[in-house]
């Protein structure tokens, strides 16, 4: 349905661009997925190879042309030595035919090389600006990044090997093809010259009365792709309600409704590439009447001097359909243009968007020889943590204000206060996901900025807010936390978490395949299986808990808070929360102030 | 039958004119253009041959020929495109109809709802296939007839001349019976795979940041996808260089069918068994031959892809190997249905088990309870223990593994769907709200009900004023560019699509689930006003909530936390 439109779209979209095809307006803007010079100069490459393949035809068309003729007007005799000719040229004729194949292998294969590397620039690009983005920083829509990193970056593709070759191709072949006709006859050179660039001129005209049609209908077409995916979605409440067979007249209503109006566009769109096929249909019948009144001796003009031949008068018919060829070709990769010229763009945006509102990680992560560097085994006794003067300003907010902060070793404290009063930001702090404006922050007293923060996030045990399982098998989530984990161990962990006789009952219990595809949890047994990942970690350096019984019922609050008094022994742990359920458990209170997160004086 | 096959059979008894219709009308324009050539190519020769004897040549009839072959090309063109693309869209609304109603028996049969991936790949399934009749059928039956028919007309003159098509028919023809035929054919699901992977390892890297930083590592999971992209990448180089090689062989298999013809023409044209004007004209036929056979190629190119989508939507369609336990709701005709009877229990489960195939533990084991007509039963216990299993086996939306439930004394199983769900009525934790207008949301519920029913139901969720502040009242749509509800408000919309209804049963799940005291408050006092004598039975964890039931069934697991904790150090 969506080809469907687009045809129309396109074809409507052509006619308004096709007169000035040639520039191309993405050319100019130096966005994400420009082109570089050499990914130019490799695709104009391909479609000049292309127009090659094509040119050759002439030489062909001669070669059967002066074969064919010997038989009308045998210019001299058919013994032996012509047929000696005629062998000869067949035989060239077939070398140039495989000459063709091979140039079009060719290019297809620059321009599709090509195309892979620009995608995967881009898509590189996009990766780095998201993963080099600090994970505190607030980002666009997950679905909104992935369609781009996804079918954006593949709508680059067609309009890179199949729209920009064919875009070269259309310049180059048509005027070859012109100058090999006015090479013979002026007369027939100007009928290809007035049919050809005509098109455009039509299906200009016409393309303007379908546009309005067209846009009227886009909005119309998102409704409808829409509507199916959205009742299959509600598909549970419709079935509750009894509503299933009424929907589904419903969908064949609209779908009828949908049918019609687009018929009605395209009814239009439709003519323009109407036109084109009008006017290859009348240049190819216009050559050929000229050429057979010529012949007749009926027509006299067109030449330059000699009467039209046979020879000549066939070879210039035969050339006639492969003028039109590419306008069709290229007419019909309009659609990839469309499609990729969006893409180039809404990529640039995001792209921009991105490295906009995203606040650096920290340098550290490249672990350079400055750099501290950590081994596992002096991280993983449980270590001491201490805020000194710790300042932070964020989006132009002082979040952190001198922040003097200290939890023993073994220590459990609850990081008490407010939302909006820092909390979290104490928690990213020590995660490393912030560039300190003042003061330092000591582990196991050592400044954190100096360490390689990598080793010292995977060192740590941490429950988010909202804990976010992956695409993956249970046991595969479990597993980034202790890569070599046994089966063993995460039910032990799964076991502190509370969450053993969750994980029983799942469909296919440890290899349950979850998150964005999979089986559905529910927020409680997300927590609770967070809270098992985060238990995974044996023997964790310190353990941060950022609200982890936000949004809980009481009993699955109540898991979770057994589950983290049963990790905090022997170990250092800090709760951020302003959950009343969270006080029973024993630690030292640290309250933040209100005051905290004021405007910062510019 | 393969899906493909099955989905060109439905088209073709969906609408036998439109389907048949379109592809008359195509042959149109590529006879036609074959002819031009052949007649422009006749006409030259002869026009030349006369001219150089002087002998009189009838310049009225090939000229009007040309004339008139050009225009029947262009507007049989236009006609071919409109009918087919109107039997693709006739096709395309039939389609989605059926898998409407298939992925609504796939639900019937208690299967899980499908993930928004799989309903995204569904869609583009759909998409994809407008290729079926449109790139497949239509080029195909139209290769095989004008190449047929061009054979058969140079047989005709020349079996020798017939050489050069028949080289370029059987070559076309082996090519697609090579590639319908191919057992190997996995690059257009690895394509798929590894696109799905991109998406889903994007959504992960982007949501899920701060989990990555501390589990597993950013620039692991960045790496994780551009090894996707790796494979993508490499899927998608096989398939077009295959879609390339396919049309530069066909390329040189139309030149070389030309060269033959050629050879053919110096052999019969020397031997004197046929008119050069005529040979000349099968040459040009034979040029343009190459255009209407090759148009069946972008087809072939992506059959691999339209197969699989074809696969999907046949099963979409006709969701059958989708679990074991799927034998549907076998829906009797019951003579007395309808009628509840008196003294019986509103809702009894009697020893009721219910666990997934190739889990470790049963969700639930020999469950027995009941509700007494008119009773409000709160049923409690912690997340993940089986509170939602027992709505969906109530309201017959799963189906139980052993044991049995009686609706008024009368087993689920025993009611027709229609009387099962007049007689229950289910409120959800998240109500689904359909990205249309606020009639259409609650009509969803009762078609029936007047504009003045659906105010006064408005008024019982405490959601009138909101509603009536809008300027398009009833008719404003939900959604993105309309009346934007917050999630409370949301809620109390699924409530007065409830109080659209009267059943003997109310199925709460977690009613006031995250709405402030007051709001809560309101909303259990206008529930308990507006269920009349119906039983409720209500899972809960809210005190506000448990304190209106009449009573309260613990649905426990044994599993303690505080056990398992002594395993870790």
């Amino acid at each position: 349905m969506i080809v469907g439109a687009l045809m129309s779209a396109a074809d409507v979209n052509q006619a308004q661009k096709m007169p000035q095809a040639a520039s191309d307006p993405s050319d100019k803007e130096k966005g994400l997925a420009a082109l570089s010079e050499q990914e130019t100069r490799k695709l104009k490459g391909a479609g000049r190879l292309f127009a090659l393949s094509d040119l050759l035809w002439i030489a062909q068309a001669w070669l059967i042309s002066s074969v064919v003729s010997s038989f009308v007007a045998p210019e001299g005799n058919l013994d032996g030595g012509s047929s000696w000719r005629t062998v000869t040229f067949l035989m060239i004729f077939v070398l140039l035919a495989a000459l063709r194949m091979f140039l079009n292998l060719q290019a297809s294969k620059r321009a599709r090389q090509t195309a892979r590397a620009v995608k995967s620039r881009v898509r590189g690009a996009l990766l780095e600006a998201i993963s080099g983005a600090s994970p505190a920083s607030a980002l666009p829509s997950s679905g909104a990044v992935a369609a781009h990193v996804g079918d954006q970056v593949d709508a680059l593709g067609p309009y890179l090997s199949n729209f920009y070759p064919q875009k070269i191709r259309v310049s180059l072949v048509p005027v070859g093809i012109i100058l090999a006709t006015a090479t013979v006859s002026w007369l027939a050179a100007i009928i290809l010259l007035v049919t050809g660039p005509l098109i455009p001129v039509f299906m200009a005209l016409i393309g303007l009365k379908a546009k309005a049609a067209s846009e009227g209908q886009q909005a119309e077409l998102t409704r409808m792709s829409g509507f199916l995916l959205d009742r299959v979605r509600g598909l549970e409440t419709l079935r509750l309600f009894g509503a299933v067979g009424r929907t589904k007249d419903q969908i064949r209503t609209v779908g009828e409704a949908f049918r019609k109006g687009t018929m009605k566009v395209l009814s239009i769109a439709f003519l323009s590439s109407t036109v084109l096929e009008l006017f290859s249909a009348l240049g190819i019948a216009f050559v050929a009447v000229y050429v057979g009144f010529s012949l007749l001796g009926d027509v006299e003009i067109g030449t330059w001097g000699a009467p039209l031949g046979y020879t000549t008068g066939l070879f210039i018919l035969l050339l006639a359909p492969d003028y039109f060829a590419p306008l069709r070709a290229y007419a019909a990769a309009y659609h990839d243009r469309a499609a990729g010229l969006a893409a180039t763009e809404t990529l640039s945006d995001l792209d921009r968007d991105i490295r906009a509102r995203s606040e650096a990680l920290p340098a550290s992560d490249s672990a350079q020889d400055t750099v501290e560097k950590l081994d596992a085994s002096c991280l993983r006794p449980t270590v001491p943590i201490r805020f000194e003067g710790v300042s932070l300003t964020l989006g132009g907010r002082r979040v952190l204000d001198s922040m003097d902060l200290e939890v023993a070793a073994g220590e459990t404290a609850l990081l008490l206060g407010p939302s909006g009063s820092g909390k979290t930001t104490i928690i990213d702090c020590l995660l490393g996901l912030h560039d300190l404006g003042e003061g330092r922050i000591l582990v196991g007293g050592r400044d954190l900025a100096q360490m390689d923060l990598m080793a010292w996030r995977q060192s740590l045990a941490w429950v988010g807010q909202a804990p976010r399982l992956f695409q993956g098998s249970v046991r595969a989530n479990l597993r980034k936390a202790e890569p070599g984990a046994s089966d063993e161990d995460m039910w032990q962990a799964l076991a502190l978490a509370g969450a053993v006789d969750l994980v029983e009952r799942l469909p296919r219990g440890l290899g349950t395949v979850i998150g964005e595809d999979g089986f559905g949890l529910s927020v409680g047994e997300i927590r609770r299986i967070g809270l098992a990942r985060a238990a995974m970690r044996k023997a964790p350096s310190i353990i941060l808990a950022d609200e982890p019984t936000a949004g809980l019922d009481d009993e699955t609050a109540q898991d979770v808070i057994e589950g983290l008094k049963a990790m905090s022994r022997g170990r250092t742990l800090l709760i951020a929360t302003h959950d009343p359920k969270l006080l029973c458990i024993t630690a030292r209170h640290i309250r933040l102030s209100e005051k905290i997160g004021e405007e910062v004086e510019a | 039958m393969s899906g493909l096959a099955k989905l060109i059979k439905w088209q073709w008894s969906h609408h036998r004119t439109a389907f048949a219709g379109g592809i008359l009308v195509a042959l149109i324009p590529a006879i036609a253009g074959i002819a031009l050539l052949g007649v422009a190519g006749w006409f030259i020769t002869a026009a030349a041959l006369a001219g150089m004897s002087g002998a009189f040549l009838n310049i009225f009839l090939p000229s009007a020929a040309i004339r008139g072959l050009a225009i029947a090309r262009t507007a049989g063109r236009y006609g071919e495109r409109l009918l087919t693309h109107d039997a693709t869209f006739r096709f395309l609304t039939d389609l989605r109809c059926r898998i409407f109603e298939g992925q609504a028996h796939r639900a019937g049969n208690g299967a899980k709802p499908r993930s928004g991936a799989a309903l995204n790949r569904l869609t583009s399934d759909i998409t994809a296939l407008d290729a079926v009749y449109l790139r497949l059928v239509v080029p195909g039956i139209l290769a095989g007839a004008v190449g047929l028919l061009s054979v058969a007309w140079v047989a005709s003159i020349s079996l020798i001349l017939a050489i050069g098509p028949v080289v370029l028919l059987v070559f076309i023809a082996g090519l697609s019976v090579h590639l319908m035929t191919r057992k190997k054919r996995r690059d257009a699901r690895r394509q798929e795979a590894a696109l799905d992977a991109v998406r889903l390892r994007t959504v992960d890297l982007v949501a899920g940041r701060r989990d990555l930083a501390v589990y597993g590592g950013l620039e692991a999971a960045a790496g994780t996808i551009r090894a996707a992209e790796d494979r993508l990448a490499d899927a998608e180089e096989a398939i077009e260089a295959r879609s390339s090689l396919l049309s530069a062989c066909t390329g040189f298999a139309g030149q070389v069918a030309l060269a033959l013809t050629l050879a053919a023409i110096i052999w019969t044209v020397g031997e004197g068994g046929v008119a050069i004007a005529v040979a000349v004209a099968v040459l040009l036929v034979v040029l343009g031959l190459p255009e209407v056979v090759s148009m069946i190629i972008p087809g072939l190119s992506k059959l691999d892809r339209t197969r699989l989508a074809a696969h999907r939507a046949v099963e979409g369609v006709e969701p059958n190997g989708t679990g074991s336990r799927s034998q549907g709701r076998a829906v009797q005709n019951v003579a007395d249905g309808g009628q509840q009877k008196q003294g019986q229990a509103a809702l009894a489960f009697e020893r009721v088990s219910f666990g997934y195939p190739a889990a470790e533990r049963q969700v639930l084991e020999d469950l027995s309870f009941e509700i007494a007509p008119g009773e409000w039963l709160a049923l409690v216990g912690r997340s993940g223990c089986g509170k939602s299993t027992v709505s969906a086996l109530a309201s017959a939306l799963l189906r139980p593994d052993g044991g049995s439930i009686q609706l008024g004394g009368q087993g689920l199983d025993a009611i027709r769907e229609e009387e099962l769900r007049r007689r229950i009525t289910v409120l959800g934790q998240k109500p689904y709200l359909f990205h249309d207008s606020v009639a259409v949301n609650l009509r969803i519920a009762n078609p029936q009900a007047s504009d003045s029913q659906l105010w006064q139901a408005l008024e019982v969720a405490a959601l009138k004023d909101r509603i009536s502040d809008n300027t398009s009242g009833l008719q404003a749509m939900l959604g993105e560019g309309g009346v934007g509800l917050s999630g409370g408000e949301q809620r109390r919309l699924g409530l007065a699509r409830a109080y659209l209804t009267q059943p003997d049963l109310f199925i709460l799940d977690e009613l006031t689930e995250g709405l402030d005291e007051v709001t809560a408050a309101q909303v259990l006092d206008g529930f308990q006003r507006f269920r009349g004598d119906a039983a409720v039975l209500m899972i809960a964890h809210k005190q506000a909530e448990i304190d209106r039931a009449d009573r309260i069934l613990r649905l426990d697991a044994a599993d303690q936390p505080m056990a398992a904790a002594a395993h870790w150090r």
